[in-house]
């Protein structure tokens, strides 16, 4: 293959990675801005929507209906979960959230486990989407190219909800001035499990969309929490536009040092993150911590 | 003054690690009665990335004891299978072993998966006074550098397996070869082996890649494969890891350019990704196809229990048993200085035609077999048919060595 | 009493106890940061890991003996956490907590893949047990090994007890309560709290080298943030700040891990459920809870008990 039609390709696959790492990440920092809350049961809620996915999908024959059902489950989940835990713990320090969302993670995954057992599940991708196509001669997979253009869409959509509604409003003053939100008579509690909730859901998308491609599995969650960390960090802890970045970032590092360096590809993330904290500890777009 | 706080601190300390003890009262447990019946152990690893591996094994343990109880069990004893999940991590592996020594008083192993977890496994042999015949586990070192008495392997090698592809490469057109491994013992072992091989052949080895266990995008991976310019790959590969592989492979038309040759294929994997698997060219361990009385009972039982025949790792798991059962009832005990030295010498007609267990290395000697993954009638997935035989002392290398001279 | 543990439980159980204690030296060592200066360490199964390869390797390499293997891997391990503790410093509250999983995450990538040296995630197999020119073959068996452990953990309790009565322990405590007010009040707060981060790691680093002659096998699992997490829920579940409740907790931990996946398969379930409830309502931990009822009299420790009003 070319020299040009491999840097396309292999930069449309770390485009399609990069959404799936953005789904996780934008949620991850939402709720970190918002709540000054480290979930690390983040990833779990991402595996949650997965196999929500794939029971929803074979419900209803739907892989669309799905999408759209599966993350408002999780949501709705995480929504819950901040209702009755959370709340008592806003008085403390922040070490217990960690602690909570620790113990979160362990129930929702045996949780997982239980509901859909151990076995890795295998979801469809919608038939549209399930094809091939020719990039400058070369085959890739249709279903890439869709996840890389859905994180693109989600992350206007986002951007316009943040800029655009009253929620979105209630949510950025809130980041930036909780008590003053609270004195202009907002119920602040309401937009923290809103926020919780959201920054659930969209980690549901992120596992949904994820599905099709690297199975429904119990290791999910594991695997993708640490990433969704680092790009979090590389960005900016409750930096939106950071989580992009870090996501965009990552994937980058991630598929082309695989194939240039295989063995030092892992390191070498984890390399940048330390350098990235070192020289700015907000991360490259967020505010000192 | 101080010395008194220290004296209270200390005994409410020591009074609550006896509290934590004695409610925990599962610690003080019951020796367990060693002396009825045949305790064997399998710590497997029935889930992760290889836990279809792990489950294959356990049916082939689990059917075998059940037919093995039902003719009156070994020596007039019920044989007793000990089943623990180590997720395929050696240090569980090495823990949930010792707990059956330790606790039930097992001295007979079989069935650990990985190979990382088989070389944990082996130094302890000798002080748990155990014996383990391995049914799965490939890497060369555990009968060459890593050899210890008391292991015994009734499976075939990664070795073996990548000599038994070379051997058929030497009549095939492919001139030049990649490989790619999962990156473990296993995957570097069979990798290395591979390489060697083709290198005695002169033919052109390009290059090798290794992805982490549990590696779901193996996007980069084919993309490297694709790059590399070889008109053959080498894949050693198992459970979840390999169905991603094969079907992302498909996904991105690599079969096309280049043939896929592999150590080791179950039937897990042609299942899961149907066409995918179309076209593999591999050795297998143990093939329900082979042609032989022993073979065909088999088979009938397996399809009896499970509806379907037997896979790759079943039949070496069931093997790896009957040889096992020889070894006892030569010894007519299970004591492990007694049962290692029938062992040694033992040899079996079985599945796989006749095997013997070689004294120097305790390798199970027995021949290769190459298949290639096909459509069949009665069949909704790809199915192997045999290409090419190998007999064993061809496909076996030389005495606690890894690689072969000629 | 717990010398005459070998008289009590069996071989099994005397396994158990031994790496619960063992763990129990880990999760003391994570409470001089965690407990005493409020640095929240992420990455705490690095010092573990660490220590656990490099005793592992010197076993295995060289013809050291067990009893001098682990103090070196231990100080070798507080030596680069010195480096370490240096970098991570620098940042305060989360920032820190995130260099220091980064750190760990670092050390986990390079072993993965540092075959030659590690073994990847094969890790190394076969770590003796040796006892050395001095004829130290008490140790070398599994009760000989448990006393030595119980050595260690008395040692290194002792220290630890040592160091936070200390005036430097004064200051930790300073720092944890109003690190403003402690450098103003002219302490430079960032050399202390890099010298407790490397003793916490060193400490911590001793668990780990205990843990290879122990297991007889070290790999990447030691390193990975799993642990890391399991051992913040032993000192958190246990009693932060109180030394022997991270003791107890690991005990605790260790305890229940192994009965519930005995029992079943979902017993992360209920451990989960456990941690998440001891997070709510007991959030001083076990020891908390014991010392409440069984020291009712606050002749013993007054500090404890202001320190305890103040976690509220």
């Amino acid at each position: 293959m070319g020299l040009l039609a491999f840097f396309v390709t292999q930069s449309l696959n770390a485009l399609s990675q990069a959404a799936l790492l953005f789904f996780l990440g934008v949620g991850l920092t939402l709720i970190f801005g918002i709540m000054r809350i480290v979930n690390f049961a983040h990833g779990t809620f991402y595996m949650l929507g997965a196999f929500v996915g794939y029971s929803a999908a074979r419900l209803t024959g739907s892989f669309w209906l799905a999408l759209a059902l599966a993350p408002l489950a999780v949501g709705i989940v995480g929504a819950l979960f901040e209702l009755g835990i959370l709340r008592r713990l806003y008085r403390r320090d922040e070490s217990a959230f960690l602690m909570v969302t620790f113990g979160l993670a362990l129930v929702l995954t045996e949780l997982i486990r239980l509901g859909w057992g151990p076995e890795a599940l295998q979801v469809e991708a919608p038939s549209v989407f399930s094809g091939i196509v020719f990039v400058l001669g070369e085959p890739f997979p249709t279903y890439r190219l869709f996840l890389a253009g859905a994180g693109i869409l989600v992350a206007l959509a986002i951007w316009q909800f943040l800029e655009r509604t009253r929620l979105g409003l209630l949510i950025r003053a809130t980041s930036q001035n909780a008590e003053m939100v609270h004195a202009l008579g907002i119920d602040v509690n309401l937009v923290r499990s809103a926020v919780f909730g959201i920054g659930c859901g969209l980690a549901g998308v992120g596992g949904v969309l994820a599905a099709p491609l690297v199975t429904a599995s119990i290791g999910m969650a594991a695997e993708m929490i640490i990433d969704a960390f680092v790009i979090v960090i590389i960005g900016g802890m409750g930096s939106f536009p950071g989580s992009l970045l870090g996501a965009v970032l990552v994937a980058f590092v991630q598929v082309f040092g695989e194939y240039y360096l295989p063995d030092l590809a892992l390191a070498f993330m984890y390399l940048v993150m330390l350098l990235v904290l070192v020289v700015r500890p907000g991360g490259l777009l967020g505010k000192e911590a | 003054m101080k010395p008194a706080a220290k004296m209270t601190r200390r005994n409410v300390a020591g009074l609550a690690a006896g509290g934590v003890a004695a409610a925990a009262s599962p610690w003080v447990v019951r020796r367990a009665y060693a002396a009825e019946p045949i305790k064997i152990g399998a710590p497997l690893a029935l889930t992760g990335p290889l836990g279809s591996v792990g489950q294959q094994l356990k049916r082939g343990c689990e059917l075998w004891v059940k037919w093995q109880n039902q003719k009156g069990g070994l020596l007039g004893r019920e044989i007793k299978l000990l089943l623990e999940d180590t997720g395929g991590n050696p240090a569980d592996a090495v823990r949930k072993a010792q707990e059956m020594v330790e606790r039930d008083g097992c001295n007979i192993f079989t069935g650990i998966t990985l190979s990382s977890e088989a070389l944990a496994v082996v130094p302890k042999l000798d002080e748990w006074n155990a014996i383990f015949v391995s049914s799965d586990n490939g890497d060369g070192r555990l009968t060459a550098e890593s050899f210890v008495p008391n292991f015994f392997r009734g499976n075939v090698s990664a070795p073996m397996g990548a000599r038994a592809v070379s051997l058929f490469l030497r009549t095939a057109p492919y001139k030049s070869f990649y490989a790619i491994g999962m990156d473990y013992a296993w995957g570097r072992n069979s990798v290395s082996v591979f390489e060697s091989e083709m290198k005695q052949a002169k033919k052109n080895f390009i290059g090798s890649v290794f992805s982490p266990i549990g590696t779901k995008d193996f996007s980069t991976y084919i993309t490297k494969i694709r790059q590399s310019g070889a008109d053959a790959c080498y894949v050693t590969m198992a459970g979840d890891d390999y169905n991603a592989f094969l079907s992302q492979a498909a996904q991105y038309e690599l079969p096309k350019k280049v043939q896929l040759l592999s150590e080791v294929v179950d039937l897990t994997v042609p299942r899961a990704v149907g066409d995918a698997a179309l076209g593999l060219i591999s050795s297998m361990r143990y093939c329900f196809r082979v042609d032989n009385p022993k073979n065909k009972e088999f088979v009938a039982i397996w399809e009896k229990e499970y509806g379907i025949p037997p896979d790759n790792n079943e039949g070496e798991q069931w093997q790896a048993l009957q040889i096992l059962a020889a070894g006892i009832d030569k010894a007519k005990s299970t004591g492990t200085k007694v049962l290692r030295g029938a062992l040694e010498t033992i040899e079996i007609d079985d599945i796989n035609g006749i095997v013997p267990i070689r004294k120097c290395d305790h390798q199970a000697v027995q021949g290769g077999t190459v298949v290639k993954l096909v459509k069949a009638e009665g069949f909704s997935y790809p199915v192997p048919e045999i290409i090419a035989t190998f007999p064993g002392d061809k496909t076996v290398p030389a005495c606690n060595k890894m690689t072969f001279e000629d | 009493m717990l010398a005459l543990a070998p008289l009590v439980f069996p071989t099994y159980g005397m396994t158990l106890l031994t790496e619960a204690l063992i763990l129990g030296v880990f999760a003391m060592s994570l409470d001089l940061t965690v407990g005493y200066t409020r640095l929240i360490s992420f990455g705490h199964a690095a010092a573990y890991g660490f220590g656990a390869y490099a005793c592992g390797w010197l076993l295995l390499h060289t013809p050291l003996p067990m009893v001098a293997a682990i103090p070196l891997a231990a100080l070798l391990a507080g030596v680069v956490a010195i480096g370490v503790a240096w970098v991570c410093t620098q940042a305060t509250g989360v920032s820190f907590s995130m260099l220091t999983l980064a750190f760990a995450q670092l050390l986990y990538a390079v072993a993965y893949k540092w075959t030659s040296v590690t073994g990847g995630s094969d890790g190394l197999a076969g770590i003796p047990r040796r006892p050395g020119p001095l004829g130290l073959h008490v140790f070398v068996s599994r009760n000989g090994f448990y006393y030595l452990v119980l050595i260690v953990l008395f040692g290194a309790f002792l220290f630890c007890r040592a160091l936070v009565r200390s005036p430097f322990g004064a200051v930790l405590r300073g720092i944890r309560d109003n690190e403003a007010k402690t450098l103003a009040l002219g302490y430079n707060t960032r050399g202390y709290k890099i010298a407790v981060v490397a003793l916490s790691y060193g400490l911590g680093a001793l668990a780990g080298a205990l843990y290879a002659p122990f297991a007889g096998f070290a790999n990447t699992e030691l390193l990975f943030w799993l642990l890391s997490g399991q051992v913040l829920i032993m000192v958190i579940v246990g009693g932060a700040g109180t030394l022997i409740g991270p003791i107890l907790g690991a005990v605790f931990f260790l305890t229940v891990e192994h009965q519930l996946s005995n029992y079943t398969e979902a017993w992360g379930l209920f451990f989960g459920l456990i941690f998440i409830a001891f997070v709510i309502f007991a959030p001083e931990g076990i020891w908390g809870l014991i010392r409440a009822r069984f020291v009712r009299r606050s002749a013993v420790e007054p500090e404890f008990r202001r320190g305890v009003a103040r976690a509220r």
